[in-house]
């Protein structure tokens, strides 16, 4: 554990002096503060999806479901009078074990079946946001969430920035920890050839089970949080798109790398808000960048770098296991 | 006798739907079983084909059998275009499958957009010129004769795609690609030639599905995504390559959402769906028609 620290310890200090300092530069402008605060959140959604994504390999485009479950049951707890801090361990469980629930069929499947599979879960997700109107308000979706207790008062402005900032801090001393235990490791033995690990006595379907629950308890604890901090959740927010952008920063940045899903975080988060101007041609945009991305830089901004720090992930896990 | 008529027109509905899930859904599975390229565009080239149609019957005023053949016989030089810029880069890549499916959503969100600033700005429901004027009575249902050719050109098609796949020399070698393509290249079958022309018949497949659709019923934009996830649905409950299990499970699906429709709404039928899905992955995996 210590040694997983030691490791990337100048990483996770420069990242969380980069979080911290991010909403305090801000702070003079609340439009930029909240452009920062939804990046920093989205780093919470990132290591979830590199985590799945990069380490375990797999590909779930129901992740911005299982999110918005959880900012559901967090915003209808809170309804029902607890306060957030009590809904989100709750919500964040809840929404994380419907996931596994939803997503136990494909993830026995082996590679790209489940990829396939979870979009249909995805899409069926933001079907019932839509149907149980009674639940979610329906198309209209549910605005003027109040912003959680903090000491006394309600948290806001730059004080939820930190919070944010304290979450993604967190989120990824988290990934680290995890990456670098065992358990990551008979993860990247499994993306890098299931049946070797299989027959290396390692259960697969319940590494990418264990890997699904925890990755979606990344994107649950992020989905409770975005209610209170955007004051306003619908299906639209939590629908396929968000999963594609997700999983678009893990793979721009680099996937199978820590700091790759970081760097492609902060260059993709704002890009929505920065081009709201030419929001007829977003769509377009995004469309072109993703093509853009598998075509040019199949590895990833840092994979495309430093082909080093790709093959340092891969074989160090199969070498242990085979000494284990 | 109001029971006979609901009954008959939920058969129909059944039909017409699951003719032209069938048809999609081979689209998709011939292109998945040979260039295993999952196409999440399927339902974007789908609505282009009836946007396409729309523009050429009513902005243009072609006559509609006219249009019909032009926009799927335009499906042919687009489809050799996009392979020929973008498809044909992936055909030697490992694990190309992720690869064509993040390129399909791309291409997805490429033409979404492009939609939504064009066609979703003169309209949001599009209508087509009927086929051919007047009314059929089956039994006591009426059914415009529009309807009834698209249903009859549909069920040809299959055929016609059925015959192909099975008897024709393409056809043969397509279907030795599906299951075995070392064996087919060692054989002597052109692999390469087998991927072109297996995602230009898969296209033009979904694009003759899009035309028969925008005849039988007036459409919108959001037809194209719940189409993409629908023939997914039917993909992998049929078993992916499998066209005969592409055709069966698109009628189930076809008369599934016409009897659920029929009592509740097609948002139910959706969800009948997604628990057929998971049903048949938890008992046998690699779909019901698989080899």
């Amino acid at each position: 554990m210590t040694d997983a620290l030691r490791k990337h310890g100048r990483g996770l200090v420069v990242f969380a002096a980069a979080a911290y300092a991010l909403p305090l530069l801000l702070a003079g402008n609340r439009y930029f503060a909240f452009i920062g605060g939804i990046a920093l959140l989205h780093v919470v959604w990132t290591a979830g999806m590199s985590l799945l994504y990069g380490y375990a390999g797999l590909m779930p485009l129901m992740f911005a479901g299982i999110a918005g479950i959880s900012a559901y049951a967090a915003v209808g707890l809170m309804a029902a009078g607890f306060s957030f801090w009590t809904a989100l361990p709750i919500a964040a469980l809840f929404a994380a074990l419907v996931g596994v629930g939803l997503g136990l069929p494909a993830l026995r499947l082996k590679g790209f079946y489940f990829t396939l599979c979870s979009l249909v879960i995805q899409t069926v997700i933001t079907l019932a946001f839509v149907y149980f109107v009674n639940l979610t308000n329906g198309d209209t979706g549910i605005s003027q969430i109040a912003p959680p207790a903090w000491f006394g008062g309600p948290l806001q402005g730059v004080g939820f920035d930190l919070v944010l900032a304290t979450l993604a801090v967190g989120a990824m001393v988290a990934l680290v920890l995890i990456v670098e235990a065992p358990f990551g490791r008979r993860l990247v033995a499994v993306r890098e050839d299931d049946e070797l690990a299989e027959m290396l006595g390692i259960d697969v379907v319940r590494q990418k089970l264990a890997a699904f629950f925890v990755g979606s308890l990344f994107a649950a604890v992020g989905g409770a949080f975005y209610a209170p901090y955007v004051g306003f959740v619908s299906p639209r927010s939590f629908d396929v798109l968000l999963s594609l952008n997700i999983w678009l920063m893990v793979a721009f940045g680099g996937r199978g790398t820590i700091w790759g899903a970081v760097v492609g975080t902060v260059l993709l988060a704002p890009l929505p808000f920065l081009l709201q101007d030419y929001y007829k041609v977003k769509d377009v945009i995004y469309g072109l960048l993703i093509i853009g991305v598998i075509v040019l830089l199949p590895g990833g901004i840092l994979g495309g770098l430093g082909g080093r720090a790709a093959a340092g992930t891969k074989s160090p896990g199969l070498r242990r296991k085979e000494a284990a | 006798m109001p029971t006979e008529l609901v009954l008959i027109s939920t058969l129909f509905t059944g039909l017409m739907l699951g003719v032209i899930f069938s048809l999609v859904a081979a689209g998709v599975t011939i292109i998945y079983g040979s260039i295993w390229m999952p196409n999440a565009a399927n339902g974007q080239f789908f609505l282009l084909a009836a946007l396409a149609l729309w523009s050429a019957a009513v902005s243009w005023g072609l006559h509609p059998v006219v249009a019909a053949l032009l926009v799927i016989g335009a499906s042919v030089p687009a489809s050799l275009l996009l392979e020929q810029v973008l498809i044909r880069r992936f055909y030697d890549v490992p694990n190309r499958n992720v690869s064509y499916f993040v390129l399909s959503l791309g291409i997805t969100q490429i033409l979404a957009g492009l939609f939504s600033v064009t066609y979703g700005v003169w309209s949001d429901q599009f209508q087509i010129p009927p086929l051919m004027a007047g009314i059929t009575f089956l039994g006591p249902f009426p059914v415009s004769n529009s309807r009834l050719a698209a249903l009859v050109t549909g069920v040809a098609l299959l055929a016609a795609l059925f015959a192909l796949l099975r008897y024709h020399k393409y056809g043969r070698a397509i279907r030795a690609v599906f299951q075995n393509r070392d064996a087919a290249s060692l054989r002597g079958v052109n692999v390469r030639a087998i991927y072109r022309l297996s995602f230009v018949l898969g296209n033009l497949v979904v694009a003759a599905g899009g035309v028969l659709y925008a005849f039988a019923y007036s459409f919108d934009l959001s037809v194209s995504w719940s189409m993409s996830i629908t023939a997914f649905a039917i993909m992998i409950i049929g078993g992916p390559g499998s066209v005969v299990g592409a055709v069966a499970v698109g009628m189930v699906f076809g008369f599934t959402q016409a009897i659920v429709s029929a009592f509740a709404s097609p948002t139910v039928a959706t969800f009948s769906y997604l628990g057929a899905m998971l049903l048949i992955l938890l008992m046998k995996p690699s779909g019901l028609f698989a080899r």
